[in-house]
């Protein structure tokens, strides 16, 4: 099995949601679709929902992307945005909020990930298998963004990181 | 005419439930409910699918204890292919066993770290934003890295013997899909890559003497707090020792009287009837022998320590014993203990996890074992929560016609209502308003059970709370919510 400890990559994709209801299955239809496209040095995940113990998780990455589906009617179709630690908490042992992760990660683990959501919208909910087609469409340019605008700009960071580190 | 409070619906609670609390004109408790009011059918919505499925649905019906299913149904699985629990491979049932002693130990961790130590740590008086472990983390960080790492060693045993961590599938009928490697064993035990099985021993046992430590200081309020007699249910193996995946049912009364003498599983329909009340989905299991006034069971925990004669890991033994101490040496029906119960629960499974990484049969190739078809299955095993039956019929073409899942919570509702309702007297009555610590005491005495309303029901939901108190006449006096 991976070291986890010294194995991992510097980023980690989780994607959110579930297959087994239509569009909420986005967020693993992105991280799936994306580890087919960047198979190599990025970290892939998938979850129902985010737990507590994920704060340990992500505390082993310099970045973190969290995919999910959204219901909001996003104007491109989806959004990308910078995910700051917040202290809110849920009521319930296994759902948590991607910034109550953080939050968490930094209080117990000391680590500060800079993190990025991707919200895709959906508009299907039942329990049923498959993206609706309108979703699939959001879905397709979410990926384009990641590939053409964030991944490019977080692996500039990587190396710059990685020369800095040669340099010294 | 009766004031009626209503707590709608109860945080930390896995799904949707609601409490009522009807007060007459002198303020006195007259009647209290616990109510669970959401429904999903799972036993009718698997009819129709192949037996063969059963492992895999059934899981569906709970993100918390998928494991717990996933093997009872399989155990009844078993049955219909024709294979006897102890006809199964030693293979099969190795994995079996560590995959769910993996599960009982994550799950008993979630409860421990991120429903129970709130109250614990900070009393029934401390403000809502408080009583969370979120909190827990940031006033207890060493607590909680034990915690979330005790619960991740869990989740990591599920995911190597299951493939994933929720959801995963090891079993199969008859046997179980994959076998062990050497490499995945290595990982649980040379501490390299994750903290090692032996750490867990170790922090299971700290746990164990921290709740120790915990009763001695605040024994009245432990030993008091919704403590009610009750009859008291759970699985022992051939010598009377605790069994938490294949045994004899056993039963008895608050006093310790054998109420069901360890009976087959398979023989359960003989002994067991299910009640129904207007104001709840969920049903009410009792003895038939002994009747439905008396007859009904505290599953759980608490239930199996009470029931079984001693614990066969050294560690838990020793700790059962000192707990046996502690309770005078008598059956013990106060709700609390519960959470000693657990975490000397969760000592067993560190202990069992060990012996079973360390016997090679782990490794072995003989999976799958076949039999003559039959058209009932029953299985039934102790899930985190208590007792759990899974009963399937299927015709001739092996579709399920018929199921019929008693779970732990279900067992314990009436516990729960028993328990809500002497916080009702105790706590709520005479007073004419609510608190949020009175609230949450009514919140503690269900948690104890660590009830998951949506596996009772086969539902899924949560929402804020809200409490109403309304005087005798029904006018709305005090009003309390959280979201």
């Amino acid at each position: 099995m991976k070291n986890p400890e010294t194995e991992t990559n510097s980023i980690l994709l989780i994607g959110i949601g579930n297959s087994g209801r239509r569009d909420d299955g986005l967020g693993w239809q992105f991280a799936e679709e994306a580890s087919l496209l960047i198979p190599e040095g990025i970290d892939y995940e998938f979850r129902y929902q985010l737990q507590i113990e994920d704060a340990m998780l992500v505390s082993r990455y310099k970045t973190v992307i969290f995919a999910d589906a959204t219901y909001e009617n996003t104007e491109e179709g989806y959004s990308i945005r910078k995910c700051l630690p917040a202290s809110h908490y849920f009521y319930s042992s296994h759902v948590q909020s991607p910034e109550t992760i953080l939050y968490l990660c930094d209080e117990i683990y000391r680590k500060k990930p800079q993190a990025f959501t991707i919200a895709i919208t959906g508009y299907e909910w039942e329990l049923k298998n498959g993206i609706s087609n309108k979703a699939t469409d959001n879905l397709e340019k979410a990926l384009a963004s990641w590939m053409h605008d964030l991944y490019p700009s977080l692996r500039i960071e990587q190396d710059k990181e990685q020369t800095s580190k040669q340099a010294f | 005419m009766t004031t009626k409070i209503t707590i709608d619906p109860v945080t930390r609670v896995e799904g949707h439930g609601r409490v009522t609390i009807h007060l007459d004109e002198y303020g006195h408790v007259k009647e209290s409910y616990f109510h669970i009011v959401e429904f999903r059918g799972f036993e009718r919505f698997i009819q129709g699918h192949p037996y063969w499925e059963a492992p895999v649905l059934v899981q569906r019906l709970c993100g918390i204890c998928p494991v717990s299913h996933h093997l009872a149904a399989a155990k009844a699985i078993d049955q219909i292919v024709g294979v006897e629990p102890w006809e199964l491979s030693p293979t099969a049932t190795l994995l079996r066993r560590l995959m769910h002693y993996g599960q009982i130990f994550q799950s008993h961790a979630l409860h421990f770290f991120y429903l129970a130590s709130p109250d614990l740590l900070f009393g029934v008086d401390a403000p809502p934003e408080k009583r969370n472990v979120v909190a827990v983390a940031l006033e207890n960080r060493e607590l909680a890295v034990k915690g979330i790492t005790m619960r991740k060693f869990g989740q990591e045993i599920i995911r190597a013997v299951a493939g994933k961590k929720i959801h995963g599938i090891l079993a199969v009928p008859g046997g179980v899909h994959k076998t062990f490697s050497p490499e995945e064993r290595d990982y649980f035990l040379n501490g390299k890559e994750i903290e090692n099985i032996d750490t867990m021993i170790e922090w299971s046992q700290e746990m164990v003497n921290f709740m120790r430590d915990y009763h001695i200081k605040n024994r009245k309020f432990l030993d008091e707090f919704a403590a009610f007699p009750s009859g008291h249910l759970g699985m022992v193996d051939a010598n009377g020792g605790l069994e938490l995946y294949d045994g004899k049912l056993r039963a008895i009364s608050s006093d310790g009287k054998i109420t069901l003498p360890d009976i087959n599983t398979s023989d359960y329909q003989d002994y067991f009837s299910e009640a129904v009340a207007q104001w709840s989905y969920m049903k009410f299991p009792y003895l038939k022998q002994v009747g439905r006034e008396n007859g009904w069971n505290r599953v759980g925990p608490l239930a199996r320590i009470n029931v079984c004669d001693f614990i066969p890991t050294p560690l838990a033994e020793k700790a059962r014993q000192e707990y046996m101490a502690f309770s005078g040496q008598k059956v013990n029906n106060s709700t609390l203990y519960s959470h000693w119960a657990r975490l000397i629960e969760v000592l067993h499974c560190a202990e069992l996890i060990k012996e079973l990484l360390t016997d090679d049969n782990i490794f072995g190739n003989d999976l799958i074992r076949t039999g003559t078809p039959r058209l009932k299955g029953i299985g039934i095993i102790e899930a985190p929560r208590g007792t759990l039956t899974h009963h399937y019929e299927v015709d001739e073409k092996g579709k399920i016609i018929r199921c019929n899942l008693i779970v732990s919570t279900t067992h314990n509702n009436d516990a729960m209502n028993r328990a809500v309702k002497w916080v009702a007297e105790q706590v709520i009555s005479r007073k004419g308003t609510l608190t949020d610590s009175m609230l949450n005491q009514v919140e503690i005495a269900i948690r104890a059970y660590d009830p998951c309303l949506s596996c009772a029901t086969q539902a899924m939901g949560k929402m804020p709370l809200q409490a109403e108190l309304y005087n005798h006449e029904g006018v709305l006096i005090d009003e309390k919510s959280r979201n």
